[in-house]
């Protein structure tokens, strides 16, 4: 058997616009070359304006998900407000390095606005919690290598909403293109201060 | 110390005309096998090499060769219908979209597909395992069917050309060859027939096979729907939408539609088309793959 | 097998311990309205030390907890300094170390009452014999408002930060050896506490600078102690502006100094002289 984190399949990017970001993953569930499933989105709210998406073993990202929501429902219980993209980064980023020893088989990608000062933040991470810092994007998945690719002949500084839209899709579409095991179908998020526009993308069936 | 002279003494007439070694080259109709490929210098070749190329055993093997695939075969009332997808894959990664699985055994095409419709006379073959293994020896096996057809004066049965391919294979059982290949061609002598051959030395005839790592979707609607007396649009129509239900559950097999029609004349090209429309058509038009969202 | 306490120390009985007087003057928001950044906190109390030999400047009850958070107490010195390590030490095990931040003020406060209660349930200890002050500051996670929308509110509201984990600013809370925690703007705890905070009531207002804050706190204290006030025998924590000289460097970009510092000896003084 290959990589717990290529049994599954799956690709996540992440891209910083002006004033806005974007963060859209693939739909499918696979168990090595069988799809088991086109309807498995990757990516998770944590608050207004703040997204998770992980790729790599889908019980972990099913488990992780879970555990995230948890911890950040505690978060908001306790602290009487919403968890801040750069907060949710470093809870993310210990939470993942407490299993260092056993890591999730999971690559997160985290993108959103933090709402105090307007500013878009993305960034991404390995299993055991290493933050990657991106001005730009940020990748993971199956189709990561494509996916740098796409990214850095697509992307470029300040593209509004509509623009971001159209080049994170069409980076993301080409790349897993080009991975037999991410596709099927796609979701991207917008995200601006304070509205965010979820879109469902049909791609390549096979 | 006889022994170590002879090694190094030659005969008189060593270098007039032909080596012994190379007149039996030129007149056997079939070449040493096991003398014309560089082997690995080291003790087992033949584990060696398999270790080396083969990635279920050993994922991390240096050598990754193509292998995910779905093509089908089978024989009906009005000749045999032959279909593939195109997609060559390299591990997880997407090779090619657009590569032709079906390639013609015939001395009179050399896979070049013409412009009208009129039937091409000769065999097909098609592609499932090694890329590079399956077009070598097709065209291999091109080449014995043409000196075939020079030496006796008539074209060589599909049962003797699969023959020649299966016996090749199985002399190189355990080397690492992957190729899963089916020969489809109508004869006076057989009619329409169909053969299977592998890397393992299996041949086998039938009448429907499905050969890749898709041929058990294949394999389900072929199963469902097959009956011998289809009609000719019903059979090409049968096999595209196998084909199209291996792409879609399938990682490793994708890309085009590619269909073949043997019959008695020679086989024809029908098309060779992005699986994409005819899939999301087949979705609205016919209601199926409702497992497929198309609504958030 | 020991009986568990269950009971709660009497108050009378914690006041016997205490012998000093902490007066603070809480949220005081400046009036300037082009710079609601000044808001602060003024903890102030009387170090008495029961011998004239003891070296003063090494006796000191204002602690720093995070660079934002300071504390103080009233009763038991030793449990008191017990309660600072656990409060420093959580502040980072249970918050730093996992959201890579310092808690805010009243994440701080529950953490530290947590313990406190804790003292008061479990088989074999005694519960802390310390009433505490905890000060200090948030960032706050709600944008700043402009100053044109201020305007518009009515002018009664006090502009800028006045607390809380929202809205950002100062807090102030005391800490009892129950375990309850309270939000105050001005309040004293220790021996003298009602006498002061009957002081205080008269005193505070709203929309209260530092300075007069450090001010008020003094009189206050002055009021209700013995003794000779100077700066040896007066100690003051505030919270104020980033004190960006006690970095200890310059020129990084984004660093910002603590917000809760101690004032010298020298400075004590010189507010004692314009008393």
């Amino acid at each position: 058997m290959g990589s717990p984190f290529d049994i599954n399949g799956g690709a996540c990017v992440a891209m910083v616009g002006k004033d806005c970001v974007a963060i859209a993953c693939d739909l499918r569930l696979g168990m090595q070359a069988l799809t088991i499933s086109n309807n498995f989105p990757k990516i998770f709210n944590y608050a207004p304006s703040t997204y998770l998406g992980l790729t790599g073993l889908a019980t972990d990202v099913n488990t992780v998900s879970d555990l995230f929501r948890y911890k950040v429902n505690m978060y908001r219980l306790r602290e009487e407000r919403h968890i801040a993209p750069q907060t949710l980064a470093n809870l993310v980023s210990s939470s993942l390095y407490e299993k260092r020893f056993g890591p999730f088989f999971v690559s997160p990608v985290l993108a959103g606005i933090n709402q105090t000062t307007g500013k878009p933040f993305i960034c991404g991470f390995d299993s055991i919690g290493c933050i990657d810092f991106a001005k730009d994007f940020i990748v993971s998945g199956t189709a990561s290598d494509q996916l740098f690719g796409t990214c850095e002949g697509l992307w470029e500084p300040d593209l509004g909403p509509e623009d971001l839209f159209e080049t994170i899709s069409q980076a993301l579409l080409s790349a897993v293109d080009r991975d037999a095991l991410s596709g099927w179908g796609a979701q991207v998020y917008i995200i601006e201060k304070d509205k965010v526009t979820q879109r469902l993308l049909k791609g390549r069936q096979d | 110390m006889d022994k170590i002279v002879a090694q190094y003494s030659r005969s008189a007439h060593q270098n007039e005309f032909y080596s012994e070694q190379e007149q039996q080259d030129l007149t056997e109709s079939l070449p040493p096998l096991s003398l014309k490929f560089a082997l690995p210098p080291v003790d087992n070749s033949s584990a060696f090499l398999r270790a080396m190329t083969d990635d279920h055993a050993n994922p991390s093997c240096p050598i990754k060769l193509a292998h995910g695939t779905t093509t089908l075969a089978f024989r009906f009332q009005g000749g045999i219908i032959v279909c593939t997808d195109s997609r060559a894959t390299a591990g997880n990664w997407i090779a090619s979209q657009t590569v032709k699985k079906v390639i013609p055994v015939s001395r009179l095409s050399r896979g070049e597909d013409k412009a009208t419709n009129d039937p091409t006379p000769g065999l097909l073959g098609t592609m499932a395992g090694g890329a590079a293994d399956c077009q070598y020896w097709l065209r291999y096996l091109s080449q014995q069917c043409t000196l075939h057809e020079i030496r006796h004066k008539r074209r060589i049965t599909v049962a003797a050309a699969s023959k020649i391919l299966a016996n090749l294979t199985y002399a190189y059982k355990g080397y690492g060859l992957s190729m899963g290949t089916m020969l489809a061609g109508v004869t006076p002598q057989e009619g329409p027939a169909l053969y299977y051959i592998d890397s393992d030395g299996t041949r086998l005839p039938g009448n429907l096979f499905c050969v890749g790592s898709g041929q058990t979707f294949a394999y389900g609607v072929l199963d469902a729907n097959y009956r011998y007396d289809l009609s000719e649009q019903e059979a090409l129509d049968l096999g595209r939408r196998a084909i199209l239900a291996a792409m879609h559950r399938d990682a490793y097999s994708g890309g085009f539609i590619n269909c073949y029609h043997v019959k008695e004349e020679g086989w024809v090209h029908h098309g060779f088309d992005d699986m994409n429309p005819i899939f999301w058509k087949t979705k609205l038009d016919r209601g199926e793959f409702s497992n497929v969202t198309s609504e958030l | 097998m020991r009986s568990i306490r269950v009971s709660q120390p009497s108050a009378s009985k914690v006041r016997t311990h205490l012998f000093h007087l902490i007066i603070i003057i809480g949220r005081v928001p400046k009036a300037d309205r082009l710079s609601s950044a000044t808001n602060g906190i003024v903890l102030a109390t009387e170090k008495k030390s029961s011998s004239p030999l003891i070296d003063p400047p090494s006796l000191s009850k204002i602690s720093l907890i995070t660079p934002d958070i300071g504390m103080v107490y009233a009763g038991m010195g030793p449990d008191y300094r017990v309660l600072v390590d656990k409060a420093r030490k959580v502040s980072h095990t249970g918050y730093k170390r996992v959201y890579n931040e310092y808690p805010p003020t009243r994440i701080l406060v529950q953490d530290v009452a947590r313990v406190v209660q804790e003292a008061t349930q479990s088989g074999g200890v005694r519960p802390y014999g310390v009433s505490l002050l905890i000060a200090g500051w948030d960032e706050g996670v709600e944008p700043e408002v402009a100053d044109a929308e201020k305007d518009s509110e009515s002018p009664e509201k006090i502009p800028g930060k006045t607390g809380g984990i929202l809205k950002g600013g100062p807090s102030l809370y005391q800490v009892d050896p129950s375990g309850s925690y309270y939000p105050w703007k001005a309040t004293a705890i220790g021996k003298h506490a009602t006498s002061a905070k009957t002081f205080l009531e008269k005193r505070y207002t709203e929309g209260l600078e530092l300075e007069d804050a450090i001010h008020i706190a003094l009189l206050t204290l002055k009021e209700t102690i013995e003794g000779e006030m100077n700066g040896d025998t007066i100690e003051i924590g505030i919270v104020g502006p980033p004190a960006d000289h006690l970095l200890g460097y310059e020129g990084v970009e984004g660093a910002q100094g603590p917000r809760f510092r101690k004032l010298t000896k020298e400075q004590i003084e010189d507010y004692l002289t314009n008393l």
